[in-house]
């Protein structure tokens, strides 16, 4: 009875045979940047457009005549939108002798790639994640987000609102179905209490697949008086039909957004939206007013065959820049020079708005948003602000 | 029976053979000795505890359970509650107890009271839904896996609800998970020849005669349930450690419905069958992913689109079904009768044991799975 033999030797001699193609020696003329991104699964929709970017500005680099004189060469690996397969991608471009990780736009599906960065002493980057622990907190010193913070969309939304639209009743309206929503509502919370004579005239809470917030609007149609603005902190896409319903019960306060509303692929969805607004880094209508923006929008349409999305493309080329800036400083891409390189910068501009890392936070806890309405249906950049003080850090961290 | 050798004797051949399996994956990822290799083998046996995990119960008792990944889920977070450095706790989960919030254990520690924890909650469970039998236990089971993850995925300050648990210490040498599938497959193979497994598996195959012979099935299906709630917990420990991050929704249903699948194709009732069905599905897995990448035969580069993976997976899980509806292993375990078993093994294959391997089919199984 040979079977038990049979059987393992031929699945050790499989295993060992497919394996064979897995080396993988680094060489010193050039500079490797691994995406342990998805390539399949939901969150391919988010970290494909980001990864585009990033190839763009990787491209503009090597014509240039590329970083320290060497090329930048791209490694890649699936991470199957699975937390398993994160690690496993992390590894392999790792093992591909990557200098920079870039991982999924989320905290979640990003996180085991980067962690498998962290330990093996690379800077390992979020392509857009906007939650605190993207980074030194949730990572490790070595870990970066390319995005802004969450908490910074609500609290701009808030103080812009109230600057510039007078708003001073404010409704807030959380969809508590993921860190990134209560993020939002978070910015805002700190933010709003800071605004004389401002007042939260009520707060409500709802989940992104409810179908109906019939009841929630019940209590904003009872108030006394409309409130002058609903923060409504949610997502794509729950989001839509959130806002359809506000709309279609008669509501007509401003209604202030997170990014997460960003674009113009579902306002067909809600026909003649108007006294929309959400905050943007850079603009996809063709409108944003710095001219190199609508240059990069179209170098992308010609790249990818069709326009950005939302503005969660622009943090991809955002990384890719200050990570090169970093290396061409460090004059290496020794993971500790790099970070330290990276943590001097302060106001660093970009394309898209200012960065700036420091050695307690690798996110943006401020920066200059875009505010863009949507009038009538019709998207465009109206206004551009930038939070009159970061959110703090520990404020953050307790939340 | 005069002269007939002892179960243990005739049928000890199995969890070495099974270990010897899992000892060539394991020899397979020194040799490669690649960092995405080795994460992929330390999966395999992951997926091996669980699997077999799953065998313990639903091999013995015939009780099909969908609620065994939530034991995953408790093991997981168990062990993310003991091992995460304190100031983490303090910050990510600030209404853990005291004793624990203060603790930060070793490794093997948060395994062993993962293990612990799981079985305390699976003894509870298990005294009320060890009652029911057929449809009604499994969907009792699967009520349990929603209640689980609902407790876990909104107890915010104890659990994150559904941010991701950070700061596991990730543990990426294979040894320990090595270690833990081959005691994993010792322990699942001595329930199944113990007095109670026999009971059980005397149950599942005739309930009415096995009562009448004075088997207490409830008391019975509770003790399976209980160890294969410890090894369901040890493997959530493990994948924690293995991955670094846990979510409640890692633990749901796609979890339970690939551990489920790789039981049902390698063979329900036998604990050879979850081994196989775990090395053959994972070794298909990652085959046709090399392919997903690009494998270079002879300078041309042979590619598959990406996602072909799954898709060709599920086709290759119902081929199998197809012509095997027990099955790889049809049920059966794999025995061999050579040296050294040979003079213990004397008139085994007269036994009608289900314990007991078919010479003929054993070997088309290995055609077909090497």
């Amino acid at each position: 009875m040979k079977l038990g033999i049979n059987l393992a030797v031929g699945a050790a001699l499989g295993a060992l045979l497919l394996s064979s193609q897995m080396a993988a020696a680094q060489e010193d003329d050039k500079i490797v940047v691994g995406f342990a991104t998805a390539a399949s699964g939901f969150m391919q929709a988010y970290d494909k457009p980001a990864q585009d970017a990033a190839m763009i500005r990787i491209d503009e680099i090597n014509k240039a005549g590329g970083l320290l004189g060497k090329q930048i060469e791209v490694v890649t690996a699936d991470t199957k939108t699975d937390r398993a397969e994160g690690a496993k991608a992390g590894l392999e471009v790792l093992d591909k002798g990557a200098d920079l990780v870039v991982v999924s736009c989320d905290y979640d599906f990003g996180a085991p790639a980067a962690l498998a960065a962290e330990s093996a002493g690379k800077v390992s980057f979020f392509l857009c994640a906007e939650s605190v622990k993207a980074g030194i907190q949730g990572v490790g010193p070595h870990s970066f987000s390319a995005s802004v913070l969450a908490a910074v969309q609500g609290a701009t939304m808030a103080e812009w609102a109230y600057t510039k639209k007078n708003a001073r009743n404010f409704y807030r309206l959380l969809d508590t179905w993921t860190e990134y929503n209560k993020g939002i509502c978070d910015g805002f919370d700190y933010m709003m209490p800071k605004l004389k004579d401002a007042k939260l005239v009520g707060e409500d809470t709802f989940k992104n697949e409810d179908a109906s917030i019939a009841a929630q609007i019940t209590r904003i149609k009872s108030l006394a008086q409309e409130p002058d603005a609903i923060m409504v902190c949610t997502m794509m896409p729950g989001a839509v039909s959130a806002i359809k319903q506000l709309r279609a019960a008669g509501i007509n306060s401003m209604i202030l957004n997170g990014s997460g509303v960003s674009g113009s692929y579902w306002l067909s969805a809600v026909p003649d939206l108007s006294n929309f607004f959400v905050p943007d880094q850079g603009s996809v209508h063709g409108d944003d007013p710095n001219p190199k923006v609508n240059e990069f929008n179209a170098k992308y349409k010609a790249v990818t065959g069709g326009d950005p999305s939302s503005q969660y493309v622009y943090p991809g080329y955002v990384m890719i820049d200050v990570w090169a800036k970093a290396v061409e400083r460090a004059k290496s891409t020794e993971a500790g020079a790099v970070v330290a390189e990276l943590e001097k910068m302060k106001d660093e501009p970009t394309l898209f708005g200012p960065r700036t890392f420091s050695a307690e936070l690798h996110h943006q806890n401020t920066g200059r948003y875009l505010i863009t309405e949507v009038n009538k249906g019709k998207p465009g950049v109206v206004d551009e602000w930038t939070i009159s003080e970061p959110v703090p850090l520990d404020y953050l961290l307790s939340k | 029976m005069a002269g007939r050798p002892g179960i243990l004797a005739r049928t000890i051949s199995t969890p070495i053979i099974l270990a010897a399996i899992l000892g060539l994956v394991a020899l397979a990822a020194l040799a490669v000795h690649s960092g995405p290799f080795n994460q992929t083998v330390i999966d395999i046996f992951i997926r091996v505890i669980l699997v077999v995990g799953l065998y313990v119960f639903i091999g013995n008792s015939g009780v099909l359970s969908f609620g065994h990944i939530g034991f995953t889920c408790l093991g997981a977070y168990m062990t993310a509650w003991l091992t995460i450095p304190p100031p983490m706790k303090k910050m990510a989960l600030p209404d853990l107890p005291m004793l624990i919030l203060n603790a930060k254990l070793p490794f093997y520690i948060g395994i062993i009271a993962a293990a612990a924890f799981a079985a305390f909650a699976a003894f509870l469970f298990g005294k009320i839904l060890m009652r029911l039998s057929g449809i009604a236990a499994s969907i009792a089971t699967f009520a349990m896996l929603a209640v689980i993850n609902q407790v876990y995925s909104n107890w915010e300050n104890v659990t994150g609800a559904t941010s991701s648990v950070v700061g596991i210490p990730i543990n990426r040498s294979i040894w320990p998970y090595f270690l833990c599938a081959i005691l994993v497959v010792f322990v699942a193979y001595f329930y199944a020849i113990s007095r109670s497994g026999l009971a059980l598996r005397a149950a599942r195959d005739e309930a009415i005669a096995a009562r009448a012979s004075g088997v207490d099935i409830p008391r019975e299906r509770l003790i399976a349930f209980v160890l294969s709630g410890a090894i369901m917990g040890l493997g959530g420990a493990l994948y924690a450690h293995s991955v670094g991050v846990v979510t409640p929704d890692t633990f749901y249903l796609s979890l339970t419905f690939i551990s489920l699948s790789m039981l049902v194709v390698g063979g329900m009732n036998s604990l050879s069958g979850a081994v196989l069905g775990v090395v053959v599905l994972s070794t298909i897995i990652q085959i046709l992913r090399w392919f997903e990448k690009g494998i270079d035969i002879g300078g041309a580069v042979l590619t598959i689109p990406n996602g072909v993976q799954e898709i060709a997976i599920g086709i290759v899980m119902i081929v199998i079904l197809m012509f095997r509806p027990t099955g790889l292993t049809r049920n059966r375990e794999l025995v061999w009768h050579g040296w050294p078993f040979k003079k213990l093994s004397v008139g085994a294959d007269s036994v009608a044991h289900s314990a007991s391997a078919d010479r003929t089919n054993a070997k088309t199984s290995n055609r077909r799975t090497s």
